[in-house]
């Protein structure tokens, strides 16, 4: 059972009690929870404002004035975001990307990121970053990633007596056609070489 | 309506004490599933963080630039020290599960959450990003106050009575609860200016992207009629859990019917552990005082010791 605080001071010798706070001690402590509060709400008012600009995808002046005063913050923190998942318009295009490693010795080899659709649940749980990764890669927006994409890959398959001349990324795709009338059949296959990297001795290291 | 009406409602909001059991649960919750993610990414921590990755430190810094928490940019770049990191990032997780030494197991767990986010942007997902900024707020919330280790010491050392769990200030509760609000809003916001969710035809899309099927769906669900009420069905319940959450008479079935949406989801497309992110937090929007019945209800016979931890009911939430 929790001991019973005593309401007031003791002066028979019993057990010593705090003494009740003194009207300034009452008034700095109520101050303290004030100022507490206001500083909490401060940032509170701060941050939902400065959330809710980041991520409502408006772009009034004011808001993009928001934006550009928080970003550094933001950025700094990891509080920035986007939730446009399947937005404005999911992709209309079935898509993968395979690498074509060329060897000095002049053959070469089909190098493919690992396909959800062709692996079992599991690999799927575990290999799920490939997917993200790949969605990004074959984007011409992400051409900062080419290189060291090519590298890695390079790197990957350079285990035979001949080492690694040249790297293709190759980008396929299918369009997604909707059709009222008939059931969905998928479209042929398009190829496209997006990048040649040339490798270095360096880079296979 | 007047200031002080205003001020009253955002302190009662942000400030009146509540049952910290919600946001205790939420702490478990969010900790399983920041373990759940380190141990599918366990067999590639080198593949995509080491110093030979897929992109390096330096084409990040590039293509991302600016100051930003990242342990990775101060650590040597070498195997040992990132397996390293790695390795204290579960430890910490762990310890942030059970509620040990819980704040600054929140911190650790934020700082390296965000320093692998940071170090390769390329490969998260929204799940990922939600888990970033609930961990940001977590770590204000008192999320050790209650069903952790932090409080059994606690209570062994005399500092807390058993049958009571003392309520606290819920304002970092309630950051996650606007965050992730916002995050259905602003889903809708970005839906809404899409052609094929207006027309009803994005569904089609989604369910036909061959990367994300996971198991069959029955071919009725895939009929043009179905797929258009579905996509328009999705704008409302993401709009409605933005907006409608805040009103307590719809909350329990808004909850409801998003705990099917993203059940739904999770069955039919392959975006792993998005959707339980994202639920993780619903436990947030549950009064205590339900949490606690439904405990009683379920841990009947052991409800002495269910008091340990938790406690006779609290001022709902």
């Amino acid at each position: 059972m929790r001991p019973r605080r005593r309401k007031t001071p003791s002066t028979s010798g019993g057990p010593s009690v705090q003494p009740a706070q003194s009207f300034p001690q009452r008034n700095r402590a109520a101050w303290l929870t004030t100022a507490r509060r206001a500083a909490i709400s401060g940032f509170l008012i701060f941050h939902i404002l400065g959330v809710t600009c980041w991520c409502i995808p408006v772009t009034s002046p004011l808001v993009l004035a928001g934006r550009s005063f928080i970003r550094p913050y933001f950025l700094w923190a990891g509080l920035f975001q986007s939730w446009d998942t399947f937005s404005p318009s999911p992709k209309a295009i079935n898509s993968y990307v395979e690498a074509i490693v060329l060897y000095q010795d002049g053959h070469t080899k089909i190098w493919a990121f690992p396909r959800m659709e062709r692996l079992s649940l599991t690999q799927r749980y575990f290999k799920e970053r490939y997917r993200k990764f790949v969605e990004n890669l074959k984007e011409d927006t992400n051409s900062a990633l080419w290189p060291d994409a090519a590298r890695f890959i390079a790197r990957l398959n350079n285990n035979g007596p001949s080492p690694v001349i040249k790297v293709f990324l190759v980008r396929y795709w299918s369009n997604i056609v909707p059709r009222a009338d008939d059931p969905y059949t998928p479209g042929p296959w398009d190829a496209h070489v997006f990048y040649a990297y040339v490798v270095e001795p360096q880079d296979l290291k | 309506m007047r200031l002080s009406s205003i001020v009253r409602a955002w302190d009662s909001f942000f400030f009146e004490p509540t049952s910290p059991v919600p946001i205790a649960l939420f702490r478990i919750a969010y900790g399983g599933l920041v373990i759940a993610t380190l141990l599918l990414l366990w067999p590639d921590w080198l593949t995509w963080y080491g110093p030979h990755a897929w992109v390096s430190l330096s084409t990040m810094h590039q293509v991302e630039p600016g100051t930003r928490l990242n342990i990775f940019a101060v650590i040597p770049q070498n195997d040992n020290w990132v397996e390293g990191l790695f390795w204290v990032f579960v430890g910490s997780a762990v310890s942030l599960t059970i509620g040990l030494l819980t704040r600054l197991n929140n911190l650790i767990v934020f700082l390296c959450l965000t320093s692998i986010q940071q170090r390769n942007l390329f490969i998260t997902h929204g799940g990922d990003t939600f888990l970033r900024l609930a961990g940001f707020f977590l770590i204000f919330a008192p999320a050790g106050a209650a069903v952790s280790v932090d409080r059994l010491i606690r209570i062994r050392r005399g500092k807390e009575d058993a049958a009571v769990v003392r309520p606290r200030s819920p304002w970092a509760q309630r950051m996650i609860q606007i965050q992730l609000a916002l995050l259905y809003f602003a889903a809708f916001c970005s839906k809404a200016e899409g052609a094929p969710w207006v027309q009803g035809t994005a569904l089609f899309y989604v369910y036909h992207l061959d990367e994300l099927r996971r198991f069959p769906v029955p071919s009725w669900f895939l009929q043009p009629t179905v797929l258009k009420l579905g996509t328009w069905a999705a704008l409302a319940l993401e709009f409605s859990l933005g907006v409608l959450i805040w009103i307590k008479d719809f909350r329990y079935y808004l909850l409801a019917l998003g705990v099917l949406f993203h059940l739904f989801l999770e069955y039919s497309l392959n975006i792993p552990l998005f959707e339980w992110d994202v639920l993780a937090a619903y436990i947030l929007f549950v009064d205590a005082a339900d949490i606690e019945r439904a405990w009683n209800w379920i841990h009947h016979p052991r409800i002495a010791g269910g008091k340990l931890l938790l406690t006779k009911p609290f001022p709902s939430t």
